[in-house]
């Protein structure tokens, strides 16, 4: 993965954030990509949504069960690399 | 079950299940399947592990855990070792829990181990563990208690209360059986049934929904481990048979989305139940739809118990009809006679709060009947909610008094005015909006989401922010939210 698709990719997961957020949490905040989420105010209801929104646009299946370490939930860079890495992405 | 184990009405209840439905399968989860004489086998071991908490008796056993069969297995543990089980929400935060210490007396918090671990309150015990993920955590109770529960009470259950402190409503054993009974007969529930239960257990609707309702009818339940997604959700449906889902309308919406699980998934479902907030109706539509299943929105009350519910493959409107147990009246209103505040007695009332004395004998009118303060009409012999009497917020089935949250944000340093409404996000989830006007110019949004978050509940903690310059008030000084939200669509900030 070069710089300019992990950039898109971030961009499309900032997108998938605010959506999940239902738009609390403004696309302005979400531009930090290693701000933690929680501390922005993602719910347990957002998180629902977002990773309803990172199977289905990814296509990755994601077991909480399956990962004991849940950071790499926290933040839009995580998100990214483990969504790259489930894709046999480089991250 | 011997003699020597506690008795009441749902002990009773529950030991006949166990000897009527013994080789049948009752409870799946997280890889633990139980019939219904491993169930009972895991439920008098659990009873000897309980006995031996320390503290006078009848302990006082919170649960604040996820659903899993280890819940069940300990809740009915607990009552069988003649403890009075407490059922907190599993996302209660340290000041909540320790808020129901003081006023209810906690002798011991089943909960998972991590939380116990993470937990920072005086007088914690070791930990005995109950399985690989669950723990016993022994707590000291303070010497003197506030409160004392009522002496037929076997169950306490928590509604969202002011200022951090949970309400506690106090069931009786008769009152826990009849609303079981109740949904059995009125649902059609049988020991056919394979209910999977995403609701959390200390909600009334799972409560008396999913619990000793599924095994009064010889039924199973079972539970998802992880995050309630579609795809997880779709696939253990397809594969263990469900007939009933208990959920929540945010999991319906995701299942009616671009992407969402085939309805051959789903062929083995035959009751859709949502509850804990109102359910869109474009959503029920789309989901009918596309499984060719009506989402059953039923209707109850923490308070009361279940209400209503819709057995009628052709009835689409409204919530339902009363369930046997239960009587609905309509307060004549002002305007329409037919349309006005629900009254509702049943057969599986609280008996009260336990820590808010008088609260709900202040609802409860001279026939029995509670004042639930939502407004509705019956037409073709169903309820149809219209509306509220009261202020409250509703967000994900918690009932927020924005007067708290206005209270902590007009104690701030440079605001000089506040009001909290209801109002919707993006995804038409429930949001508290809070509306302030700053006398300190150099206020930000920030600064008062963040001194929210630390003085509030995290679900009550404002969803939305905005800045005026003036709320417009009546005369009498109430404020006008609909002038308000006119002016906020105007300028959206």
């Amino acid at each position: 993965m070069n710089d300019d698709d992990r950039l898109a990719m971030k961009k499309r997961v900032q997108r998938l954030v605010y959506m999940a957020a239902g738009g609390k949490i403004s696309e302005e905040e979400l531009g930090r990509y290693d701000t933690d989420l929680r501390d922005l105010g993602l719910d347990s209801l957002g998180y629902l949504n977002l990773l309803e929104g990172l199977e289905r646009t990814f296509g990755v299946a994601i077991d909480l069960d399956q990962e004991t370490d849940h950071s790499f939930l926290h933040t839009i860079d995580n998100i990214v690399r483990y969504v790259a890495v489930q894709r046999g992405e480089a991250a | 079950m011997t003699e020597t184990l506690a008795r009441g009405p749902i002990q009773e209840a529950m030991t006949g299940c166990l000897e009527r439905h013994g080789g049948r399968a009752a409870v799946a989860g997280g890889g633990l399947s139980l019939s219904y004489a491993d169930l009972g086998a895991r439920i008098r071991e659990a009873v000897l592990l309980l006995r031996e908490l320390p503290g006078d008796a009848p302990r006082h056993v919170g649960f604040c855990l996820g659903n899993r069969p280890e819940y069940v297995i300990l809740y009915f543990a607990t009552l069988y070792a003649g403890h009075l089980p407490l059922l907190l929400d599993a996302n209660f935060n340290t000041g909540e829990i320790e808020a129901i210490r003081g006023d209810c007396g906690l002798d011991a918090l089943v909960t998972e181990r991590a939380k116990a671990e993470a937990l920072a309150v005086p007088g914690k015990g070791e930990p005995v563990p109950y399985g690989e993920e669950v723990v016993v955590l022994p707590l000291a109770r303070a010497a003197e208690l506030p409160y004392r529960p009522r002496p037929s009470t076997q169950v306490c259950r928590f509604t969202s209360g002011t200022t951090g402190r949970p309400k506690c409503l106090e069931f009786s054993g008769e009152a826990v059986v009849s609303a079981a009974r109740n949904w059995v007969l009125g649902t059609g529930m049988t020991g056919d049934d394979r209910t999977l239960c995403l609701a959390a257990l200390s909600n009334g609707l799972a409560f008396n929904t999913s619990l000793l309702s599924t095994f009064l009818a010889g039924g199973q339940i079972h539970f998802l481990k992880g995050a309630p997604l579609t795809r997880p959700v779709a696939r253990r449906i397809a594969e263990a048979g469900i007939t009933r889902l208990v959920a929540f309308p945010t999991l319906y919406r995701n299942f009616v989305a671009p992407g969402g699980p085939e309805p051959a998934t789903m062929a083995s479902l035959k009751h859709a139940i949502s509850a804990g907030a109102p359910l869109w109706p474009d959503v029920r539509e789309e989901f009918r739809h596309r499984y060719g299943l009506d989402i059953s929105d039923y209707y109850g009350i923490a308070e009361t118990g279940p209400c209503t519910f819709e057995r009628s493959a052709d009835h689409h409107a409204g919530l339902g009809e009363p369930l046997p147990g239960v009587e609905i009246r309509i307060a004549p209103g002002e305007d329409d006679p037919a349309v006005g505040e629900v009254l509702v007695r049943t057969s599986s009332m609280a008996s009260g709060y336990l820590n808010h004395p008088g609260m709900f004998e202040a609802r409860v009118d001279a026939e029995g009947f509670y004042h639930s303060g939502d407004r509705g009409r019956i037409a073709d012999g169903r309820l149809h909610l219209v509306g509220r009497t009261q202020d409250h917020i509703n967000v994900a089935g918690r009932k927020i008094d924005p007067t708290e949250i206005v209270a902590v944000v007009t104690a701030l340093d440079g605001v000089a005015d506040a009001v909290a409404f209801p109002d919707e996000d993006l995804n038409r989830e429930a949001l508290v909006h809070l509306v302030v006007v700053a006398a300190d110019p150099g206020l930000t949004r920030g600064a008062v989401a963040e001194a929210c978050r630390s003085r509030l509940a995290p679900y009550k903690v404002p969803g939305r922010i905005s800045f005026v310059p003036e709320i417009p008030r009546t005369g009498i000084g109430k404020p006008r939210i609909a002038v308000l939200r006119e002016q906020l669509n105007a300028s959206p900030q």
